[in-house]
């Protein structure tokens, strides 16, 4: 009996590793910059030789003592470490008067940069030949700056390890793949269950099919994707090769047959009485199923719908397969970019897996689950207190 | 004038099993009319035919003709739809669809087409009317047709099919689920409709029939025993078995 | 509402309702979602089936037979063996099940007959919520803890492991991926037991214990069974948490549980990003092998499945 009762607690107890787990590996990494910059680091290179006026910029008063700051050029350093340990010098403030927010790119000419917050001083030249250099320190950075009134050359580094390009990947693929796989499912589960002939050998062939469908591993899903989906998305559009729109057709068969289920579990629910009401009142079949049937099913609806989500924010096998691993910052329809899964999978791959950064996104992907997983519940309560259902 | 309902040579059968018959009977305009019988007896069955909804039922099948002012109903290509939007029915138990109890009651003019505002709150509020309902619900139309008492949704069903404007109503013991006072309030209220109505209604209460029927069609095991004006059917049943029935014998 | 009645004083009759019309529409997305199965067999099979076929790939072309029963999963320039590969997913599957069944079970089995109302909700919860962590949070969380934890048991035993990636790592990652599925169906099942059976037995002096272990799991076969299908399925299926913690084993078969395997779904994932070719194509060759293991497991055990209902209820 005890033994039985310690069994059991194994599920808890797996639950509880793995967010104690991603928790303490991944917490620390996750901060606006994290959710919203790039991943990919950039390097700017400028310059700025227009003379400065009399402006004397005031420091904020929100600045710490950390913070070293030139009242010339009206920005603030402090001294950091990047991932390997070494000294840094980290940009966290630009006054939106400064100089620096627009300077004059060294590589395009006319092409103006906005040094930002967030951006790591690698080296900077000064007009009179002063050279600034990365692991100099904030407090020499400030009083370099002050001295000078032309930059020959900057260079400065966006830090990178962002995954904005994958939220908004996830983001977008979730949308395209409901807007297809919800109407086909739902019609096609309507059709099933309310129209088609009672024994037709159809419906039986079109259901076994389907039942398929819901056994396959998704990796399989993946083969069909590249195998059909890739080459037929590059012959419609611009792509070439994996593309956000493969993505979402392969998505879409894989949530398919739980759209499928969800819908026709809750069409079954809906008491025969409102169909035989709506008959007997001159409404043809079409009007019942949709005026009366699917608006008593929408409950049921959403909850595969929701479900579908939580599958299409935690798949990757199959996308690997169906639209890459190449992880973007700048998200183009047509263009390869990972989702949040995806990005996991590829910095894991890597030689050093990052487990910091694959931790951190863990724990959105499962504060999402866990939040999906509440509203299902949510409304399968609201859903079966409802009166209406007798 | 044409009878409302001819029904001739009715036979129907669900699978192998018969129900009904050889059924001859008619029915009659502005009149009452109530099918009495122990359970089984084909009472519903028939009442289903009149508006064809026994073509839901599977395995469903039928010899013989039933002729609405003179249509055969169950002519080849008939529309059935349109049949069903002019001949009303209210269901044993009442079946408000999840909604508010105005679309309820426009739910069958807004099948038919009817959008203009003004023309589907006149409907609404005659029908409601009509049904003895109106002055409980008007200052709450809005509100969910599932708030209502078990007594105000069979009368909100009524109201529903009265919406309709059809030339029959057909009752299939609507007030077996309700308590006694939200039964007689209905049978009051078929005593008014009867005036605009051609009403069938199937009841197992007989004390009932005796009181809200002009005329009473007996049943028994799928064939008509005894059809006659009520007070006659009651107090000199011609057929035996109908007086068994009457005088509890059986049943 | 008038003209109908004008209609049939007149007798006109009508002709068809815009039923038909619906019927048509909506038959076309439930065609095209059943054709995708067939369009997953048609699509893959041809490009799995490509690289055996001499006039697809010429000189390149991988000879079938040693595909098919090779211990070797690439030898240069063209030949690959799949044979081991399919022997190490099954013993890695078998492996997860001999540990995911009891554990699956018997956790349904506390929730629904032991456990206090109170209790019993937190775990099945913690199951659900388990059941819907997506694999490759495991494989995060196998290749984080579980590994070190293999380590940690290789020393016991006294033998090295590769960083704790093993056989046994990922056996253990596949068992706590699937048993979430087992228990959850074998809550149903046990919870639609007849009461009156467990009566009957406790009122012949049987225990508690001897009930529930004799009556109530044997009246709940079917659906634990049912349970247990669903998750052989999905431990062949699974893919990256297995990738990230079997290893790249280049030969086999693996027995020992401690040295690195490899399944058929690691061999589809690792080094994708960079291949291209002859590399790229045959792993559709073992997405088939993959699809042929999954379809004909499913039949076997549908059919046994038939066998253990036969007694039930």
């Amino acid at each position: 009996m005890l033994g039985i009762s310690m069994i059991s607690l194994v599920g808890v107890l797996i639950l509880v590793l793995i967010f104690g787990f991603v928790f303490s590996k991944g917490a620390a990494v996750i901060s606006w910059d994290f959710l919203w910059g790039d991943y990919h680091e950039t390097v700017y290179d400028t310059y700025y030789d227009e003379g400065l006026d009399d402006t004397v910029f005031s420091r904020p008063e929100d600045l710490d003592d950390t913070i070293w700051f030139s009242s010339v050029w009206g920005v603030g350093f402090t001294d950091s470490v990047d991932e390997a340990g070494n000294a840094i010098i980290l940009i966290v403030y630009v006054h939106q008067n400064s100089p620096l927010s627009s300077l004059l790119d060294k590589n395009e000419e006319g092409n103006f940069i906005a040094i930002s917050n967030g951006q790591i001083v690698n080296k900077v030249i000064f007009g009179d030949n002063i050279i600034l250099y990365g692991s100099d320190g904030a407090k020499r950075a400030a009083f370099l700056f002050d001295q000078a009134t032309i930059i020959k050359d900057m260079i400065t580094v966006t830090s990178g390890g962002g995954i904005r390009g994958s939220i908004i990947t996830t983001f977008l693929l979730v949308i395209m793949t409901l807007a297809l796989a919800v109407p086909f499912g739902v019609f096609t589960a309507v059709y099933m269950h309310e129209f088609a002939p009672k024994k037709s050998k159809i419906v039986k062939l079109l259901r076994r099919l389907i039942e398929m469908l819901s056994g396959m591993p998704s990796i399989i899903f993946g083969l069909m994707g590249a195998a059909v989906f890739i080459p037929f998305t590059s012959a419609i559009t611009s792509a070439d090769g994996g593309n956000l729109f493969s993505g979402a057709l392969t998505m879409t068969a894989i949530v398919l047959p739980l759209i499928i289920a969800a819908t026709e579990e809750a069409l079954s629910v809906v008491p025969d009485d409102f169909r035989q009401a709506s008959l007997a009142l001159g409404a043809n079949k079409t009007q019942t199923t949709f005026k009366v049937v699917l608006r008593s099913s929408i409950p049921g609806i959403l909850t595969g719908t929701l479900l579908a989500v939580g599958r299409i924010i935690g798949e990757s096998a199959a996308l690997i397969y169906a639209i890459g691993t190449a992880i973007k910052d700048k998200i183009i329809l047509t263009e390869r970019s990972t989702s949040l899964a995806v990005h996991i999978w590829s910095v894991m791959s890597q030689e050093v897996p990052n487990f910091e950064m694959a931790s951190a996104i863990s724990i959105i992907i499962l504060l999402v689950v866990l939040i999906l997983s509440l509203l299902v519940k949510l409304i399968a309560k609201k859903f079966v207190i409802d009166p209406s259902l007798r | 004038m044409l009878n409302v309902f001819e029904i001739k040579s009715l036979n129907l059968y669900y699978h192998e099993k018969q129900a009904l018959k050889n059924i001859d009977m008619i029915i009659h305009k502005h009149e009452v009319t109530a099918f009495i019988g122990p359970s089984g007896c084909g009472k519903s069955t028939l009442l289903r035919s009149f508006n064809r909804m026994n073509d839901l039922i599977d395995g469903c099948r039928m010899e013989g003709n039933i002729y609405y002012v003179g249509n055969d109903i169950y002519a080849k290509d008939f529309n059935v739809i349109d049949l069903r939007a002019i001949i009303g029915m209210v269901f044993q138990k009442a079946n408000p669809f999840p909604m508010s109890i105005f679309d309820n009651v426009a739910y069958g003019p807004r099948c038919q087409g009817v959008k203009d505002k003004k023309i589907l709150n006149n409907i609404v509020r005659q029908a409601l009317e009509d049904s003895a309902l109106y002055d409980e619900v008007k200052d709450r139309l809005r509100e969910p047709a599932i708030c209502l008492s078990g007594g105000q949704q069979q009368r909100l069903c009524i109201a529903r099919a009265i919406a309709m404007s059809p030339e029959v109503l057909l009752m299939d013991e609507p007030t077996s689920a309700l308590d006694p006072i939200a039964t007689a309030k209905i049978e009051d209220l078929i005593a008014k409709l009867k005036e605009k109505y051609t009403i069938v209604i199937v009841t197992h209460n007989m004390q009932q029939a005796a009181r809200i029927s002009d005329k009473t069609a007996f049943f028994l095991l799928g064939e008509l025993i005894e059809y006659n004006e009520t007070e006659a059917l009651f107090t000199h049943p011609k057929n035996p078995k109908t007086e068994d029935y009457i005088t509890g014998r059986f049943g | 509402m008038a003209e109908l009645h004008i209609k049939f004083q007149n007798k006109q009759y009508q002709k068809r309702s815009a039923d038909d019309i619906t019927k048509a529409v909506l038959f076309v997305p439930t065609l095209l979602s059943a054709s995708i199965v067939l369009l997953i067999i048609i699509f893959v099979a041809q490009r799995g089936i490509a690289p055996f076929i001499p006039s697809e790939y010429e000189e390149l072309a991988v000879d079938a037979i040693l595909f098919l029963t090779g211990n070797t999963w690439f030898v240069s320039p063209n030949v690959y063996g799949v044979m081991f590969i399919v022997i190490n997913t099954l013993i890695v599957v078998f492996g997860a099940m001999v540990l995911a069944i009891p554990v699956g079970v018997l956790s349904a089995l506390f929730i629904v007959k032991m456990a206090p109302k109170i209790v019993g909700n937190l775990l099945s919860g913690a199951i659900e919520l388990l059941a819907a962590v997506p694999s490759i949070v495991f494989g995060v969380f196998g290749l984080g803890i579980i590994t070190k934890a293999v380590v940690g048991i290789a020393s016991v035993f006294g033998t090295q492991t590769a960083g704790g990636i093993s056989t046994m790592s990922t056996i253990i990652v596949l068992a706590l991926m699937i048993f979430p599925t087992i228990a959850i169906m074998s809550i149903t099942a046990i919870r639609a037991v007849d009461i009156n059976l467990e009566k009957n037995s406790l009122a012949l002096g049987a225990s508690k214990m001897q009930t529930w272990l004799n009556i109530t799991l044997s009246s709940a076969k079917s659906g634990i069974f049912a349970g247990i299908i669903l998750g052989i399925g999905r431990a062949f299926g699974e893919a990256t948490a297995v990738s990230m913690v079997a290893g790249n084993a280049g030969s086999g078969p693996t027995f020992d549980l401690f040295a690195t395997t490899r399944t058929l779904t690691s061999t589809m994932l690792l080094g994708l990003k960079e291949t291209t070719g002859l590399d790229y194509d045959i792993r559709f060759s073992v997405g088939l092998v993959l699809i042929v293991l999954i379809l004909s497991f499913n039949l076997i055990l549908t059919r046994i499945k038939k066998r253990i209902g036969r007694y039930s209820v």
